[in-house]
């Protein structure tokens, strides 16, 4: 009669499974919570992964702002509000400590102290998402430097393959190269807000004026997925230059992901000047992407 | 009081026969209606779209040859009707065309030609019901048939895929005729059965390339029933084939080319281009266990976790009580064989069965599975590729079944006087083990690729784990459905993201989208950007983040609390 049993236990299973969903109202109450208790600067995110269009919708754009939703990493955000259901975990808040837990309905949302955050003096991201007249881009062929010109449009898009969004607000550079901040799907899916930037067989230049140096210069870079994943491009490297030199360089290789970087720049610190960043690759339809931070060590209260 | 009501006493003869043939197709029939019924709620795959203008284009072609024959069998007639898609076989998108053609166009009985085009695939599925029932009451007894049949289509993927104009459940339907044939010719002889074998071959290849495959399931198994007569001929210096394997050998190429114009023009050549396109099939993306996979090795865990997650735990392990029961069998079948070589009539053997048909049903399943654990098979269809391996499945399963009734009979029977209660115990039982597998799959209706088994979840459950959540892009009519008709302005522009254009302007026709709503290619062109959850189509929800200026959708397609279709809406 084992065989039964199993059927109506499956039955039970069943009915208890069908037409599972969050109430409107849960979300709700998740939102009103973390909206009071959330500052600007700590992360929210959604668990688990598949959970987050239901948390963008319900949240708004104004809480699971494009800053939160295609995060570089997590390193930035002093404290997270982690909104759940189903009991799952962002993976990356593991090491994090629990401060405290609410629950409204079937969501639950925690909060996490980051263990070693770090303070953000200049973010490259978003000093060309605002068009700072601080930036500057050209290309540079064979030694031959051209200026690209601050564009403001409409962004190019497409269906599957197209390629990351072209973003309406950039750099147009001559041969069709191009410089502003687009959302790219890295090699595994994750979105990362950077700056797009596919070298086209050239070098692409980009200037950041009065630049607040840190302890360190850290940041990643990647390649959009479908012309990663096939782990035939070729190479991308990215530098990072100031008047009295180069800070450093990085490759980044098909099949490294969304790779991360980072630069000591003790001998800088507490000084401001011109970052020069080059990007440079010989290849074809290198969708390549990159975010970099000047940062201090944060004083962990 | 009592009522002085008896309940009919009719009794079916022990041999399986007409009546039979009565209860499959009654079976068959329920099971099409059920399909016919549901239809209309499920949006249009991209390739449907695909084979709904196919059988459009063979079926016209097939009017000309009956009105105008010189004109139609001029070569590039030929070619210009049947070039289109010609890298599948024709029989299938024909009876598409030819129920279009007369259901829809001719005598108006479906309002929707979609519904008319979708009739032979959903009748297929009633075939596969039919010949599960057959072949199962024969080989196992009437339960096990009649349990395995209804067990066959209460399998959500099944379902799912049997409301389709594609190929998937034909092949199913003739994959399992074609064995079963094959082996009434191997128990009955003669040449109407061998013949039949032949042309249920030619139809077979003529639905879908699986066919290619059944050489394999029958060879080994006519060779095994026949081997005596075999080696007999051998001794005596002749080479005996059978007569089926004869037939299958030259009516079946001959059926396939003559429903196939596309191969008139240039045989060989087209059947290499047929062979080879699939030989080097490009391999689409799937998620697999939070992974996506898009080229070899495909997971060796694919199918087993795929089948696990997506077939009624119930049915499986009847199934398996089955396949466990029919295995002890043979193994003692196969020690007492030993034996006697050691010592002649030493023991009595078990009765040997002379059609093999445990033999038989252990290929077809194998057969149909063994290519899938294959590092260069592409696994993009899901489970759909393997449906050929269920309705054997389902008929082990019945088997399963049959067993338990058997010694819940032993049990209750002396327990139970009354036949009243003997009756209720039945239904009882039946329910138990039918009631899971009929609840999973209504209730998966109309995201039967999204919808997983209890056992794992769930719909969530397959969404915890990493399971795709859907392919081909039906799903922006429920999106239009529960959102769009009611919400978006008049003349607002759509992007549909991953339905084709010719499933979207057919929706519109039957007024399943607003025809207003005009379809777009890329998110930044549209008011209203749809994207169908999969992993890999996540690039696609960034770009329309970036493109309408927002990543929070106004609305989200949801199955069981799991997000199937975002809706976002330009801001």
């Amino acid at each position: 009669m084992l065989v039964p049993a199993l059927g109506l236990v499956e039955v039970g299973a069943h009915l208890l499974q069908a037409d599972w969903s969050v109430p409107d109202a849960d979300w709700t109450g998740a939102r009103q919570y973390v909206v009071a208790n959330a500052s600007p600067d700590d992360l929210v995110a959604f668990a688990p992964r598949w959970a987050d269009p239901l948390g963008r919708e319900h949240f708004g754009p104004t809480v699971a702002t494009l800053a939160r939703e295609a995060r570089p990493d997590e390193a930035r955000f002093p404290r997270a509000f982690e909104v759940a259901v189903r009991g799952a975990h962002v993976p990356s808040l593991t090491g994090w400590a629990k401060e405290t837990v609410a629950h409204f309905g079937r969501v639950t949302v925690s909060t996490y102290r980051n263990p070693s955050p770090v303070r953000v003096l200049d973010d490259l991201v978003a000093l060309v998402s605002a068009g700072s007249p601080r930036v500057r881009a050209s290309r540079i062929d064979g030694g031959r430097e051209t200026d690209c010109s601050y564009v403001r449009g409409a962004p190019q898009t497409g269906g599957l393959g197209f390629g990351p969004a072209v973003p309406g607000d950039r750099f147009a550079c001559p041969g069709g190269a191009f410089v502003g901040v687009s959302v790219v799907a890295d090699l595994d899916y994750v979105p990362r807000q950077c700056i797009f930037a596919p070298p086209s067989g050239a070098t692409l230049r980009v200037r950041f004026r009065d630049v607040a140096f840190g302890d360190a210069l850290r940041g990643h870079h990647g390649v959009y997925v479908e012309a990663e994943r096939g782990k035939t491009g070729a190479p991308v490297t990215l530098s990072f230059k100031v008047d009295s030199g180069t800070i450093g360089s990085v490759v980044h290789r098909d099949g490294e992901g969304w790779k991360s970087f980072e630069f000591s720049t003790p001998n800088l610190r507490g000084q401001a000047g011109e970052l020069v960043v080059d990007i440079g690759s010989s290849g074809d339809r290198r969708l390549y992407c990159f975010e970099a931070v000047t940062e201090r060590q944060a004083d962990v209260p | 009081m009592k009522l002085g009501l008896r309940w009919p006493e009719w009794r079916l003869p022990d041999r399986v026969g007409w009546r039979d043939h009565v209860i499959g197709a009654a079976l068959g029939l329920a099971y099409v209606l059920w399909l016919v019924a549901t239809a209309r709620s499920l949006g249009f795959p991209r390739d449907e779209g695909v084979y709904f203008h196919a059988g459009e284009s063979y079926v016209r072609w097939w009017r000309l040859l009956l009105t105008t024959p010189h004109e139609a069998l001029k070569p590039n007639v030929i070619d210009g009707a049947w070039s289109f898609n010609s890298e599948h076989p024709p029989l299938m998108k024909t009876l598409f065309g030819v129920s279009w053609w007369f259901f829809h166009e001719q005598l108006h009985i479906f309002q929707d030609a979609s519904t008319a085009f979708r009739l032979p695939g959903m009748a297929s599925a009633g075939l596969a019901l039919w010949v599960t029932y057959l072949f199962g009451a024969r080989a196992y007894g009437r339960v096990a048939g009649l349990v395995g049949a209804i067990l066959l289509g209460l399998m959500p993927r099944v379902f799912f895929h049997a409301h389709l104009a594609c190929f998937d459940v034909p092949i199913t339907a003739m994959w399992i005729l074609c064995v079963y044939i094959h082996w009434r010719a191997q128990a009955e002889g003669g040449y109407l059965w061998a013949i039949a074998t032949g042309v249920v071959f030619g139809l077979a290849l003529a639905t879908k390339h699986n066919a290619w495959m059944l050489p394999v399931v029958c060879i080994p198994h006519a060779l095994c029933v026949h081997r005596e007569a075999i080696g007999k001929g051998l001794r005596s210096g002749q080479i005996v084939i059978p007569s089926s394997l004869v037939m299958m050998a030259l009516l079946g190429p001959l059926v396939m080319y003559a429903l196939w114009p596309h191969l008139w023009n240039d045989p060989l050549g087209r059947v290499q281009a047929y062979m080879q396109f699939h030989l080097n099939h490009e391999y689409y993306n799937i998620e697999f266990l939070g992974r996506n996979y898009f080229s070899p090795p495909s997971p060796k865990a694919y199918l087993p976790v795929m089948v696990v997650a997506t077939v009624p735990s119930v049915t499986l392990v009847l199934a398996a009580m089955g396949i466990g029961e029919r295995a002890k069998l043979g193994a003692l079948r196969a020690w007492s064989w030993t034996r006697s070589w050691v010592a002649p009539a030493a023991e009595e053997r078990p009765k040997a069965d002379a059609a093999q048909t445990d033999l038989l049903l252990a290929l077809s399943l194998l057969v149909a599975i063994g290519p899938f654990f294959l590092p260069k098979t592409p696994i993009f269809g899901g489970t759909k590729h393997w449906m050929p391996a269920y309705p054997v499945l389902a008929i082990f399963a019945g088997h399963g079944f049959a067993l338990i009734r058997r010694r819940a009979h032993r049990v209750l029977e002396p327990r139970i006087g009354k036949r009243v209660w003997r009756v209720a115990a039945e239904v009882a039982l039946t329910l138990s083990i039918l009631l899971a597998p009929l609840l999973t799959t209504a209730h998966s209706h109309p995201f039967g690729l999204s919808a997983y088994v209890p056992l794992v979840g769930g719909t969530a459950g397959g969404a915890d784990l990493g399971l795709n959540r859907q392919f081909w892009g039906f799903t922006s009519q429920t999106a239009a459905a529960e959102y769009l008709n009611a919400h978006a302005p008049r003349g607002s522009v759509v992007f549909i993201h991953d339905t084709t254009w010719d499933a979207w302007s057919r929706m519109q026709q039957e007024g399943r989208v607003r025809s207003d709503l005009r379809a777009a290619f890329a998110p930044g062109e549209a008011d209203f950007v749809l994207v169908e959850h999969e992993l890999h189509m996540n690039e696609v929800d960034y770009s329309a983040w970036v493109g309408i200026g927002t990543d929070a959708p106004t609305y989200v397609v949801q199955h069981d609390g799991v997000p199937i279709v975002s809706i976002y809406k330009r801001r």
